[in-house]
């Protein structure tokens, strides 16, 4: 048996065959096929518009719609509803998860109250929420809120608990109080996880804004889209899909950039 | 071997001679269709041709499901569940605007012109008095056609002087009661209950519709719709399903009170309320439904009206022709 020399060379870069811009014309490129194979099976009739109306259709509900100033109307009326109700919710989440997350006695209080408000849909709270608020815009903002608010305490609880505790060891025995403790070690550490986990509840905040769309409202893209199917207008109902679509995709771009400015010190 | 085959010849003439003497129940199954209702009046002839043994009679297995919405029927109908259903027309015409063919109109079982209303309270004696107060209504249903037809009748509009509030038929008496709203559009069983609550009374109904008066057509008329496919192949079922349907229309104008024994199940009123509800509706005869469906029909040139009208409402985008999805030949 002959000795093997191995002769240990630095690996080389791998090179990446595809570029940023090329990456981005595939993306591009696929849509453009998904869509001209959309349109094509509608056009020539495999597929009865009624149960899918073709993109062309969809563009043309859209420009008639803009034309008529509900498109706009709509997706204003859906996106207030969702940033007030994502904005108290997370604004009620994140110190409560704090708390939550540090401290063992405050959990065994909130957790089976927590237990109990976790699995309920948001529309399940329509009943209520209609005897407590009436046909308010507070009705449709606290559905939202109670859609996303446990979701988010969850989130805020696991990132608390995350925090490396040799850190807080490490600033308490610096001499660290608990405020300091708090406000420079634990905070700091959970943002990041909370800042992730509260763009998922973003994306979660506008499938509650459909339910609470359901009932008592006028405008909407959920109430687009529920009007729509009353009257089979399914152009209506994919084009209220689709930008529910793309204003989660821009609230998450924008989220992104909230995102680095604050963790600006990460980097 | 060779007495089974005697035997089985003997089965066979002794099924054929059934046949023939009149014993059809004996000699065919019963053919399945699947029915789309729900408790609303315009499904009562079905329920009590089905629950009175008549569709038995007439050889006919119909299994009914119950939807809450005429759109949720229909839908169910496109997909191929339904055989046959009853719906509001409003449903029918917006598919019939986008073209689609998988149904055909069969019959109209009734004309409901006083089940179905604006209710208010006291104070309002007019529909000027509504300016500034909100209304509560089933989006796309056809009180919302009742209601902006009479508003724009009276020169209102909806947002500028009052508000119209979308809410489920279910929901409508609470908000109600809780002065949530200041008036409700409704029909029957709500529009019944609503009328019962105190200082409450009717201010329009079916009979204000603007095309009731030349049609005698109500916001949104029942119609059976039959699905293509199945009518194609099972006409035969479909004529037997209208002829049931017309046997219990009979015993509704007949008898009432028998009529009503059946129904309760389905509609969970008092016999009185039943009986009430279905003498507030006229039931149509099958004669009477030749002269309304063949054309040139009243009740297909109002149904071609109320399509213009939901065009002019920005309910549908374009009126159909809607005598194109008119099928007479099961009456």
């Amino acid at each position: 048996m002959g000795t093997h020399v191995l002769s240990v060379t630095p690996a080389a870069p791998r090179r990446q065959w595809l570029g940023g811009g090329a990456l981005a014309g595939l993306s591009v490129l696929s849509l453009v096929v998904f869509l001209g194979a959309w349109e094509a099976v509608c056009r020539v009739g495999l597929v009865d518009p009624v149960f899918l109306p073709p993109p062309s259709q969809v563009l043309h509900r859209a420009v008639v719609m803009w034309q008529q100033h509900t498109l706009l109307m709509n997706i204003v009326a859906s996106a207030r509803r969702v940033m007030v109700g994502f904005l108290a919710a997370a604004l009620a989440s994140i110190p409560l998860g704090i708390m939550l997350g540090t401290s063992r006695v405050a959990r065994a209080i909130f957790d089976p109250i927590l237990s109990f408000l976790r699995p309920l849909p948001s529309m399940s709270w329509i009943p209520l929420t209609l005897l407590w608020f009436g046909i308010t815009e507070t009705q449709k903002y606290s559905i939202v809120f109670m859609g996303a608010f446990a979701p988010a305490l969850m989130y805020v609880i696991e990132a608390t608990r995350d925090v490396d505790p040799i850190l807080i060891r490490a600033a308490r025995n610096l001499g660290a109080n608990r405020w300091q403790v708090m406000r420079e070690v634990i905070f700091p550490g959970c943002l990041p996880q909370i800042l992730s986990g509260m763009k998922v509840i973003l994306g979660l905040s506008w499938t509650c804004v459909i339910s609470a769309e359901l009932v008592a409202a006028r405008e909407g893209l959920g109430f687009m889209i529920m009007n729509g199917k009353e009257f089979f207008q399914t152009d209506t109902v994919v084009l209220g899909m689709v930008l529910i679509s793309f204003t989660v995709l821009v609230t998450d771009i924008v989220f992104r950039w909230i995102q680095r400015g604050v963790l600006a010190w990460q980097r | 071997m060779k007495q089974t085959r005697r035997q089985l010849l003997k089965q066979t003439l002794a099924l054929a001679a059934a046949g023939s003497l009149g014993m059809p129940l004996f000699a065919r199954a019963a053919t399945v269709l699947n029915y789309g209702g729900s408790a609303w009046l315009g499904h009562y002839p079905a329920y009590i041709a089905m629950k009175s043994g008549i569709f038995s009679r007439l050889g006919l297995d119909v299994r009914w499901q119950s939807f809450s919405t005429s759109s949720a029927r229909m839908a169910a109908m496109m997909a191929g569940n339904l055989d046959v259903a009853g719906t509001g027309a409003v449903s029918a015409l917006a598919l019939m605007a986008n073209g689609a063919r998988q149904f055909e109109l069969i019959a109209t079982p009734e004309n409901f012109g006083r089940v179905e209303g604006l209710l208010v309270r006291d104070d309002v004696n007019s529909l000027a008095d509504l300016k500034g107060r909100k209304i509560g209504v089933t989006f796309a249903s056809s009180s919302h056609v009742l209601l902006l037809d009479v508003l724009r009748q009276a020169g209102l509009e909806d947002a500028r002087d009052v508000t119209i509030i979308n809410l489920p038929a279910s929901d409508l008496l609470a908000a109600y009661r809780s002065r949530q709203i200041d008036a409700a559009a409704a029909w029957t069983p709500q529009f019944n209950k609503i009328r019962a609550q105190t200082h409450t009374k009717v201010l329009v109904d079916d009979t204000q519709f603007s095309l009731y008066k030349a049609y005698k057509m109500t916001p949104g008329p029942d119609v059976f719709v039959a699905r293509t496919a199945f009518a194609k192949t099972n006409g035969d079922a479909v004529k037997r399903f209208l002829q049931g349907c017309f046997e219990a229309n009979e015993m509704i104008m007949s008898q009432p009170e028998e009529a009503a024994k059946y129904l309760v199940e389905l509609t969970q009123l008092s016999i009185p309320e039943q009986v009430a509800t279905l003498k507030d509706a006229e039931w149509f005869t099958l004669a009477q439904q030749k002269a309304l469906m063949q054309q040139p029909g009243n009740f297909v040139t109002g149904l071609q009206k109320l399509a213009e009208m939901l065009v002019n409402l920005k309910q549908i985008d374009k009126a159909p022709q809607v005598k194109q999805w008119v099928r007479t030949s099961y009456l």
